[in-house]
């Protein structure tokens, strides 16, 4: 038996090296400036808990945490729910009345924004949003400024950020509605079940772990959302879509604080370590 | 027997590698007649004035140092600007490079003796007597990374300033003649506004809008309050009489009309295109605009003029040519500098809309660009260059942006946006020299 453990290991050292190497050596680095007052350059001045203790007094930051909690709602929370919907419509519905090739294409279609860059998607929005010759605005006959007004930025941002997302759910949900057993909907269809309770009762608890995934990946991705921030608003107007990895962003490469900006790191990365062993905890619990 | 041959080959790799190495070190200016590169980085765009100067200058200088190759390298600004502090501490640094000037960039490398001190080059080839007192403050740094005194770390060769770009058809259209004075100013934008048009195109999410906040500060300014606030030589009052009446008046300007609402999450670039479309019958801001605009106005006629009622304007030498400390082949970068002083150069940059400061007036044949000179001449002749105001902290140009969007959404007060970023700047000067 040790013999084979041993052969595992070696199949598993250079993932694990690499793992080391990009992952873990850089978090301990990062973790280790965190400690100190550093531009970038020259030596790092020891300085203990003291960037920690600014983080707990700095607005900004914690400001940009509630940004955060919206944007996790918009990047995770509606999409899953709206996605939930839209794969079992598209598997039950229209790849049974028009055909699997239509349920297809639609399926591409809600995918298509996670396949555009999301430069490319951030500048197309912002001309849609301008608030004087863009397209929302003309189509709506509104004169709103979606991405300058600090009551309407973030909203915007998020209401963004569900499109871009959306595609993403849809994709995994169809794949496991793939694997759930059709008698289960065929013995419920002779029970005379309605649509809703087939959904509710059968395909939300059979594609359970895709949701859970699917919750996890967005969740992370929302806590450390930066190119969609930096391409609409780059955290404004004043700070009101300010995000941790935005402001992290700032400290490293505008103020040359590397010390805070490693901070501010710091504390993302163990946010997302509990948010992603908390996950997992329910997802066991729950099989 | 396998770790005899791993021994080896550790010991081979080790003397490939130290080969390699010594050769790296064999200094370049061994031989002349040896083939020789000089690296160079900068951010103009090929079809600038700065561009199509800096190209005239490689093949000047390729034609005058037969043994050497120029590797020019066209980075973006953004790009230069995040990473400068990181690849000039590695050996990846060019020998020479375009590089922001300030407090906050070349004063900061400066301080972190990431640049190579230029003070005798400057006096040895006369960089110093070209430029005017106000464009050597740019290019001298103290101890502490301030600008002003010091040492030389930098060579500017040419300039900028913050005007007003005007639609002459539109003030046409609304009779409205060109403001001499601060009232005149006032009574035009009111003329516009009355006829149902927005007078000043603007951007609050980059530049535009800070500068404007700023220009309108600097109309009650003097030289003692700009020396507090860009070199902390005193103290600077954020509710003092310059500050609050840049707030104030800005905040009054979006509440009259003079400055769109909605202009808050626009980039200046949209400001850009939208006044060179005709939409606003003004632009303020920099000459960095002057070249775009001859080249792209074509349905109306425009002109400029400075900020009335100011004798101060955003403005200050161009960017900078920096020497790294790590440079390689630091006497060929001052030989390239020297090439984009020549009046050659020189002349060439003021007649693609650039604005010179070594050039011939007589060879500056363009009228337009003689028009930009003549303004840019009275500028500097009277000290007026104040500088922008996101310098004197690191990370201050996004204080301003924030600070500026509240102003034009009326989220915050005049005094809130006041308190919002004058602890940026506190921040900062506790650390200066540290």
């Amino acid at each position: 038996m040790r013999v084979r453990t041993r052969g595992y290991w070696l199949y598993l050292a250079p993932s694990l090296v690499l793992f080391v190497v990009v992952v873990v050596v850089p978090f301990l680095m990062n973790v280790g400036a965190s400690f100190t007052r550093w531009s970038g350059v020259g030596t790092p001045r020891w300085i203990g808990f003291d960037n920690y203790a600014r983080l707990l007094r700095d607005e900004r930051f914690w400001q940009s945490f509630q940004h955060n909690v919206g944007l996790i709602v918009a990047m995770a929370v509606v999409p899953t729910a709206i996605g939930l919907v839209l794969a079992s419509a598209l598997f039950d519905y229209v790849a049974k009345r028009f055909g699997t090739r239509t349920a297809a294409t639609l399926r591409a279609m809600y995918y298509l924004p996670q396949v555009l860059p999301v430069a490319v998607a951030g500048v197309v929005w912002g001309w849609m949003l301008h608030p004087s010759y863009g397209a929302v605005n003309q189509i709506f006959h509104l004169d709103l400024d979606w991405l300058g007004d600090p009551d309407l930025a973030l909203a915007t941002v998020m209401a963004v950020m569900v499109w871009f997302q959306l595609g993403y759910p849809v994709v995994i949900f169809m794949a496991g509605l793939q694997r759930v057993d059709p008698a289960y909907y065929e013995a419920a269809e002779i029970d005379g079940a309605s649509w809703f309770r087939k959904f509710w009762h059968i395909t939300i608890p059979q594609i359970r772990p895709e949701i859970f995934v699917v919750l996890l990946t967005c969740t992370i991705a929302a806590l450390k959302v930066f190119g969609p921030i930096f391409v609409l608003t780059r955290g404004g107007p004043g700070n009101a879509t300010m995000v941790p990895s935005y402001f992290s962003y700032l400290n490293f490469f505008q103020k040359s604080n590397v010390g805070y900006g490693s901070a501010v790191a710091t504390v993302l990365a163990l946010i997302i370590i509990v948010v992603t062993f908390l996950f997992l905890r329910v997802q066991e619990r729950a099989q | 027997m396998v770790r005899l041959r791993g021994a080896a080959a550790l010991a081979a790799a080790v003397l490939v590698l130290s080969a390699c190495g010594s050769g790296a070190e064999t200094p370049p200016s061994a031989s002349a007649a040896q083939p020789r590169v000089l690296k160079l980085w900068h951010y103009e765009t090929p079809d600038s004035a700065m561009g199509k100067a800096w190209a005239e200058a490689i093949k000047k200088f390729e034609a005058s140092h037969p043994n050497v190759t120029v590797k020019f390298e066209s980075k973006g600004f953004e790009q230069i600007q995040k990473t400068a502090s990181m690849v000039l501490n590695s050996d990846e640094a060019p020998d020479i490079m375009e590089y922001n000037k300030g407090n906050a960039t070349a004063g900061l490398l400066s301080k972190q003796g990431l640049l190579t001190d230029l003070t005798e080059e400057a006096a040895k080839r006369g960089w110093d007597k070209l430029l005017p007192g106000g464009l050597q403050t740019t290019a001298k740094y103290d101890d502490r990374g301030v600008m002003g005194s010091g040492n030389w770390f930098g060579v500017p060769n040419y300039g900028e300033f913050v005007m007003v770009y005007y639609n002459k058809d539109l003030f046409e259209k609304h009779k409205v003649p060109v403001p001499a004075t601060f009232e005149e100013f006032t009574a035009a934008l009111d003329t516009f506004v009355k006829a149902g048009v927005t007078p000043i195109a603007n951007a609050g999410a980059e530049y535009p809008a800070q500068q404007i906040f700023y220009q309108l500060a600097l109309t009650k300014a003097q030289k003692p309050w700009l020396a507090a606030y860009q070199s902390y030589q005193g103290k600077v009052d954020f509710h003092g009489p310059e500050l609050t009446y840049g707030a104030q008046t800005f905040a009054d300007w979006v509440k009259k009309g003079y400055i769109a609402k909605n202009s808050s999450g626009l980039k200046a670039e949209d400001m850009g295109v939208a006044f060179m479309n005709g939409k606003f019958p003004m632009m303020i801001s920099g000459s960095w605009w002057y070249g775009r605009v001859a080249s792209e106005v074509k349905d109306f006629e425009w002109g400029h003029f400075l900020f009335p009622g100011a004798t101060l304007s955003p403005g200050s030498s161009g960017n900078l040519w920096i020497v790294p400390e790590k440079s390689k082949n630091k006497d060929l970068a001052y030989d390239f500098i020297d090439i984009t002083m020549s009046k050659d150069i020189q002349n060439l940059l003021g007649n693609s809309g650039g604005l010179p400061v070594a050039a011939d007036p007589a060879a500056i044949t363009d009228a337009r660009s003689k028009e930009l000179i003549e303004t840019f001449n009275k500028l500097t002749s009277t000290d007026g260059l104040a500088f922008y105001p996101d310098w004197p902290a690191p990370g201050y140009y996004d204080v301003l942006v924030a600070g500026v969007q509240n102003l034009i959404n009326g989220s915050k007060t005049p005094a809130q946006v006041l308190d919002e970023i004058a602890k940026p700047y506190e921040d900062n000067l506790q650390d200066i020299g540290n």
